[in-house]
């Protein structure tokens, strides 16, 4: 296992759409009690691990961290006994692949299969319904052998069940005919599984295919829709319970807006709100050369007269070690600045460790009046209009400190 | 051709007119012109907001007023049903600005939607306007100005900053329509092209889009296929964002290669759209074009 990306672990500064991938373990123990065959399995991290027992026989031990490629990364062994599961847990434990921590390990039973399936079920947002991607050549290969015509099957249907299932029943005449009934079984299963837990994606691949003609989940892929939490109190509870490897997640089930850390070494801390525009500062203070710490969309429309989020996101920044400027941007469409102005400077009461300067771009209503109020305050905070200035300002105050 | 069109004076319903933010935008929207002739109160007793008046249900509200469009300022897990009801009543347009409204709903809603022949706005967007006529929404009004561009956008604030520093060159909007920022979500940039091309107060298109998905793509493939003969802008967010979660092979398979900034660039360059990677050089590359 290697760590092939010298970028900082952050990801996701683009919006693709509120998806949270799970780790595998988390996936297929979510996916069981709904009637999904798994191989029997535990989670074993370098904490738990001196403590393993295992029956000898074959087993496998998998990384679990969530990204795809993690095979071809090394992240996955063979093991005939507890010591030697034990062996490649530790010597992995730190690793890191494609900038993912992993998180631990899930050891489960080697399946003795005749036939490797690829079977997907995905929100497919073009066309606005569910992708099934099916192919009787699965594996880790499967995107190659999907070059050739007619290898992968794929149809698109309405997100409810009887649809769905029938729909992708329709691929099954593609198939051999010793694959038909395990392939039944297991779209009836999956596709049901996909809409009780609001995926956006549950890709099984491999789908192993026993010789007595049953079927079991080999790896598994499970995105889903954080918009869909106040629905999925199990997923909810999946995801709190893993405060590391699902940081971003936790973050905004506790606070309720998005924030995500972009370079542990930034210079500029962005306190900012909109999504489309805040990547938009990114990209641009990139362009002009400067490192800002992190994305985030504080959504100044939802404060309701708190400052709790201005001071979660100055808080972040306490552990940014090179900030030098701090940059605000509302651009308000009906939130008073003038109340906006008194929030922030609460804030920076409640946050005194952020000593330094402070460049606010505002607009929107009662501007002179949230100016009067920052500037009265004795801060060193400089308020500004026009962006552009306010950006070259931060850009100006990051290149002093560097 | 898709039959999607704007007409400013239509008859618009609130839906959700009764809560903080749905009493504040009925009022808001009508004080900008918007032509508002009802609210769906709910299990609200209150009979009226900013004087518009209050119906319990869509059914009862277009009934009585012959609405045609719809708001529906609700809570996220309200949508699906709110849209429902709209379309159950006849109501053609439905904007629907609710942030984190799960995924299969909006695919729920949008198979509706397709069935009843009508379009959706959203959701996530700050909605739509055509400036000093109506707004459906709340695009704020420091930045809407009457003027030749045809604007369409995912992100509500990158499309608020940008059209502001437009308009204060004076540079101003024919329409202004937020698709949202929602992977699934109603009218797609490629298909309010035809309208684009059709309405003559535009003389050319601006295009806020981002990094993920393939709507810019789409968007390219559809300049070409309409002869699409006006001048258009793209600005894209997001050139530099980490490559994201790849959503296993499913993804790759999908998208197949599309969805970053090189591919949506080189597409829509590929049709002769001005593509642009910051704010100031797009302003730039619009007023000193003869738009």
């Amino acid at each position: 296992m290697v760590c092939d990306d010298a970028r900082p672990p952050v990801q996701r500064t683009e919006r693709i759409g509120p998806n949270l991938l799970l780790l595998e373990h988390d996936a297929k123990e979510l996916v069981h009690p709904l009637g999904i065959p798994i191989p029997p399995g535990v989670f074993v991290d370098s904490e738990t691990v001196d403590s393993l027992a295992l029956d000898d026989g074959a087993w496998v031990v998998k990384a679990q961290v969530g990204v795809g490629g993690r095979g071809k990364a090394g992240g996955i062994g063979f093991a005939a006994s507890a010591a030697e599961a034990a062996d490649f847990i530790r010597k992995h434990a730190d690793a890191t692949i494609k900038g993912h921590r992993v998180a631990g390990f899930r050891i489960e039973r080697k399946v003795d299969f005749v036939h490797e399936v690829y079977l997907s079920f995905m929100v497919d947002a073009a066309a606005r319904g569910v992708r099934v991607l099916l192919s009787a050549q699965g594996g880790v290969d499967v995107e190659a052998h999907a070059q050739h015509a007619d290898a992968m099957l794929s149809v698109v249907a309405a997100p409810d069940p009887v649809s769905l299932v029938a729909a992708a029943k329709t691929l099954l005449r593609e198939l051999p005919s010793d694959l038909q009934t395990p392939l039944a079984d297991a779209i009836e299963k999956l596709a049901r599984a996909f809409l009780r837990l609001d995926a956006t994606l549950l890709e099984v691949n491999p789908l192993f295919v026993l010789a007595d003609g049953s079927w079991i989940a080999g790896d598994m892929k499970l995105g889903v829709d954080e918009s869909a939490l106040p629905r999925q109190p199990e997923l909810e509870q999946t995801i709190r319970a893993r405060p590391e490897a699902y940081r971003e997640s936790n973050f905004k089930l506790e606070h309720d807006f998005d924030y995500v850390g972009i370079d542990a070494h930034g210079q500029v801390g962005l306190l900012t709100t909109g999504a489309g525009l805040s990547m938009m500062l990114i990209d641009e203070m990139l362009q002009a050369g400067r490192r800002p710490f992190n994305f985030c969309d504080v959504r100044t429309g939802q404060l309701r007269g708190s400052p709790a989020r201005l001071i979660e996101v100055l808080q972040q920044f306490t552990r940014g070690p090179d900030i030098a400027v701090v940059l605000v941007n509302v651009f308000a469409g009906i939130t008073d600045l003038g109340e906006f102005a008194q929030l922030l400077l609460a804030a920076l009461d409640a946050v005194p460790q952020i000593k330094v300067p402070v460049v606010a771009r505002l607009i929107g209503n009662n501007f002179a009046a949230a100016k009067q109020l920052i500037e009265q305050s004795g801060r060193p905070i400089t308020v500004e209009f026009d962006l552009d200035k306010a950006l070259q300002k931060a850009v100006d105050l990051a290149g002093m400190a560097a | 051709m898709n039959g999607f069109h704007l007409d400013p004076a239509a008859k618009v319903l609130v839906q959700g007119a009764t809560g903080r933010m749905g009493s504040r935008h009925t009022e808001l929207m009508k004080r900008y012109g918007t032509n508002i002739v009802g609210g769906i109160a709910g299990a609200s007793a209150r009979r009226e907001v900013s004087d518009t008046p209050l119906f319990g249900s869509c059914g009862e509200a277009v009934a009585a007023t012959g609405a045609t469009a719809s708001v529906t300022l609700v809570p996220p897990m309200d949508v699906l049903g709110a849209v429902g009801e709209a379309l159950n009543a006849g109501i053609k347009l439905i904007v629907s600005p609710s942030e984190g409204v799960p995924v299969r709903d909006a695919m729920a809603a949008y198979a509706m939607v397709k069935e009843h022949g009508a379009f959706w706005i959203g959701p996530s967007t700050p909605g739509l306007a055509i400036p000093n006529r109506m707004k459906l929404g709340f695009i704020p009004d420091v930045s809407l100005k009457p003027g030749p561009l045809g604007v369409m956008s995912k992100s509500g604030t990158l499309s608020y900053e940008t059209c502001f520093r437009l308009a204060s060159h004076g540079v101003g909007q024919s329409a202004w329509i937020g698709v949202g920022g929602d992977p699934v979500k109603g009218m797609r940039f490629a298909e309010l092209l035809p309208f684009f091309q059709q309405d003559e107060q535009t003389r050319a298109v601006l295009v806020l889009g981002e990094i993920g998905g393939t709507e810019e793509e789409e968007l390219a493939a559809e300049i070409e296929r309409l002869a699409f003969n006006k001048p258009v802008f793209v600005l894209l967010a997001g050139s530099s964002a980490p490559e994201g979660v790849t959503m296993g092979h499913a993804g790759a398979l999908i998208q197949g290669g599309r969805g970053t900034i090189q591919s949506k660039t080189s597409a829509l360059r590929g049709v002769g759209a001005h593509v642009f990677t910051s704010i100031e050089s797009l302003v730039e590359g619009v007023t000193r074009s003869d738009v």
